[in-house]
């Protein structure tokens, strides 16, 4: 009897088995979270992959993770996308003291972040990086707090405003500090000026290519019910397909299409948030795999650096945010909870942190020892922290419906 | 607390509150901005009427005492740009029309001073349900005999008042087949209606001794009623409309008003009698539901003409007075209306019809209530 149409045992288990016990104990630890604590579901997502990442249980190991890059990437178009819609332009206008809360607060963390680690003795090139990494708040974490509360108000739109320039300051300046480096590291001065400048005009160009395709498309159909929502999908995995071949950054084009967008048409653009539920699935497991990048090793060299760097940020940002909170129409109150909601990081941190590695690997496992253990505490308790903002101001809808 | 006396006002002045939605500007759905407009205004000492309302979405603003329609225009204007300058400070939307139409009712957070909490724990949802925007106009009366008499000549005129500032045809995200909607929310105050039929202000004060002593009311504030008097003003306040899409029409509505009282006051046409008001409700509903097609029962002959052509003679009727008070211009601009038909209300739905979104109605009357 030959019974070839069973199963080999004991049994294989492939990666699809992994992925899949994975988003549901997200899932659950979301849910958990939820309804018996009441606080955000990210931070379950977060917990989860943190405990099934190399640092805990192991599941996932290094090599792993990068194989799902282009969830990571797309995920964080869609969501970049979803926030650049929300930045109007003409507010800056309006209220001048915006963009000035939002400078002040990402140099005094820039320049706070490099103080404290040139006393702590990094060296001046990891620190220049992880203080531009630093500056950035994470687009994903302030965006699903803000949808999972529902979430409307001066202070929601403030930290969006706020996210989505620190995203921007962030990526830039990382690219001005790698450029340098070509000069000082490889003596190459012509790829120090022309890298930065091919990625940035890359992306501009990029970015407005897409909010062309958007409005083309936005002429015909309908890309706001569940059904027209796929065109969009469709046009951001393309962008995202399409970056990655002309080795562009896959972060900065999106965000800036969704701002042209915004300035070009100023209909409300409304659709299923993340995109429905494949983006909705995409944007869980973007939070599994980034809570999952930290190594032990990253811990123990640069976990102690990375909880002073949190207490550091928090001032700098709170400091920053205080400063023009009033003169820009914000209550004390108001002002101090914008502070403190700007502090999660998340995978935009841990993309830039793979860029260096990409190009210096060793200044990048400098660099991300601190910046994944910065991630591992800011992506558990960021969202906890944006909640509690958004409560203390009475901008959240937890009611039914 | 006993009723207080009617203060003296230089008869037919105006004076002008018009309550205000406030919308985001993302999905353009109403947001609870009230506080942070107020601390705009305050940080700025601007020395306007602005308050808060029932809920955080909205606000009012009132004129001061307005002489003409010039002035109340003017006044109306300075305080609306100020508002809207307040407005693009923050990122949010302001504008007219009697209902946001797709808000959620139970969305809304109460603002928090002690009279609007008390008139949540009385009347529970009716309160959020509430956020509704109308426009009230006060005209001033030299005497409280007169303010009365004024009063229930009025009532007659009420449905044109409603067909003229008609925008609320969408609650809660669908089209109410009303031109206003709005009033519909009224109604369900249980002292809503109309001000009891006394001809004089010694039996209007014996009617409010009574009421208090029920216990049913405290102040004058409690009542809901379409007209009501205001006697710390010396005014009668008119209470039916619906918060125009643009100050400018708001501004010819309340010269129209001003124009049918001083015609009421200075002609005295007819006695009153209560059996005017049997057809109030009726004549009421026509004009919420139908506008300016809507039936109009004639109190006096009981003559049936649609309420077009009762305002088109009213406008005749009126046309001195509208002269001698400068507020011709204003007649005839919402004469001209009322010949082609055209109202708030229509604009909104035509707006509904072109983008089949209620958001972007809500941005059109955003970008209306600049004009």
């Amino acid at each position: 009897m030959d019974l070839f149409f069973l199963p080999i045992w004991p049994p294989q288990f492939n990666d699809t088995m992994q992925v899949a016990v994975a988003l549901m104990l997200a899932g659950l630890a979301g849910e958990g979270l939820a309804r018996f604590v009441r606080l955000p579901r990210v931070s379950g997502y977060a917990l989860t992959g943190l405990i099934l990442g190399p640092a805990v249980l192991g599941w996932f190991s290094q090599p792993e993770l990068s194989l799902f890059r282009i969830v990571i990437d797309l995920a964080l178009a869609l969501l970049l996308f979803e926030l650049g819609v929300r930045v109007e332009l003409r507010w800056f206008r309006a209220n001048p003291w915006i963009l000035l809360a939002s400078i002040a607060e990402a140099g005094l963390t820039f320049a706070g972040t490099y103080a404290t680690l040139k006393f702590m003795g990094t060296s001046a090139d990891v620190a220049l990086l992880v203080a531009a990494i630093a500056i950035g708040t994470s687009p994903a974490v302030v965006m699903r707090v803000a949808s999972e509360f529902r979430a409307e108000g001066q202070v929601t739109q403030r930290i969006l405003v706020h996210t989505a320039l620190n995203v921007l300051y962030s990526i830039v300046l990382l690219k001005l500090i790698i450029g340098s480096m070509h000069g000082s590291l490889r003596n190459d001065w012509s790829a120090a000026v022309l890298h930065p400048v091919y990625l940035l005009s890359g992306s501009i160009l990029m970015g407005a290519a897409i909010a062309l395709a958007f409005g083309l498309l936005r002429r015909g159909f309908s890309l706001s019910d569940e059904q027209g929502v796929v065109i969009l999908f469709g046009l951001l995995l393309l962008a995202t397909a399409l970056l990655q071949v002309l080795a562009l950054p896959t972060l900065m084009a999106p965000l800036l299409a969704g701002i042209i967008v915004k300035q070009w048409d100023r209909r409300p653009h409304l659709w299923p948030r993340h995109l429905g539920t494949a983006g909705g699935v995409l944007v869980i497991f973007l939070f599994v795999l980034t809570g999952a990048t930290l190594t032990t090793q990253a811990v123990v060299t640069g976990g102690l650096t990375a909880l002073v760097l949190i207490a550091v940020r928090v001032v700098c940002k709170g400091l920053g945010v205080a400063l023009f909170g009033r003169v820009s129409g914000l209550s004390w109150r108001q002002s101090l909870s914008l502070g403190v909601a700007l502090v999660p990081m998340s995978a935009v941190a841990y993309l830039l942190v793979e860029e260096v590695r990409s190009i210096y690997p060793a200044l990048g496992n400098q660099v991300g020892a601190v910046v994944l253990s910065m991630i591992a505490v800011l992506g558990i308790l960021g969202p906890i922290a944006v909640q509690w903002a958004l409560r203390l101001n009475q901008e959240t809808k937890e009611g039914p419906g | 607390m006993s009723l207080s006396t009617f203060a003296s006002s230089r008869p037919l002045t105006l004076g002008i509150e018009l309550e205000l939605q406030l919308v985001n500007l993302h999905d353009y759905d109403l947001t609870g901005a009230a506080p942070d407009l107020l601390r705009d205004f305050e940080r700025r000492k601007l020395v306007m009427d602005v308050k808060p309302e029932m809920t955080l979405a909205m606000i009012e603003m009132a004129t001061g005492i307005c002489e003409n329609y010039t002035d109340a225009l003017g006044q109306l204007t300075h305080i609306r740009d100020a508002l809207v300058a307040g407005a693009d400070r923050l990122n949010i939307g302001i504008c007219g029309g009697g209902t946001h139409p797709f808000q959620r009712w139970e969305e809304r957070k109460i603002f928090d001073t002690p009279r609007f909490n008390y008139l949540s724990d009385v009347y529970g949802y009716l309160a959020k349900q509430f956020t509704i925007f109308g426009q009230h106009v006060h005209i001033g009366c030299p005497a409280p005999d007169v303010a009365l008499y004024t009063l229930h000549g009025l009532s007659r005129y009420i449905p044109h008042f409603i067909a003229l500032s008609a925008s609320s045809p969408f609650v809660q995200g669908a089209d109410t087949g009303f031109q206003s909607a709005r009033l519909n929310s009224v109604f369900a105050f249980p002292l809503s209606g109309t001000a009891p039929f006394v001809e004089s202000w010694a039996d209007f004060e014996k009617y409010f001794d009574k009421m208090t002593a029920t216990g049913v009311v405290k102040s004058m504030k409690d009542f809901y009623w379409d007209i009501r008097p205001k006697p710390e003003y010396g005014t009668i306040e008119v209470r039916v409309m619906d918060t125009p899409l643009t100050v400018r029409r708001a501004a010819q509505i309340a010269a129209y008003i001003q124009s049918v009282a001083r015609y009421l006051i200075v002609e005295r046409p007819l006695a009153l009698v209560e059996d005017d008001y049997l057809v109030y409700t009726f004549n009421r509903f026509q004009a919420c539901r139908f506008g300016y097609a809507g039936v109009f029962v004639d109190p006096r002959t009981h003559e049936q003409r649609t309420l077009a052509d009762d305002m088109k003679l009213t406008f005749k009727r009126i046309e001195q007075h509208a002269i001698e008070l400068g507020a011709d211009e204003a007649c005839q601009a919402l004469l001209a209306d009322v010949r082609t038909g055209v109202s708030d209300a229509d604009a909104l739905r035509a707006a509904w019809q072109k983008t089949r979104s209620l958001p972007e109605v809500v941005q059109g009357q955003c970008d209306r209530w600049r004009e």
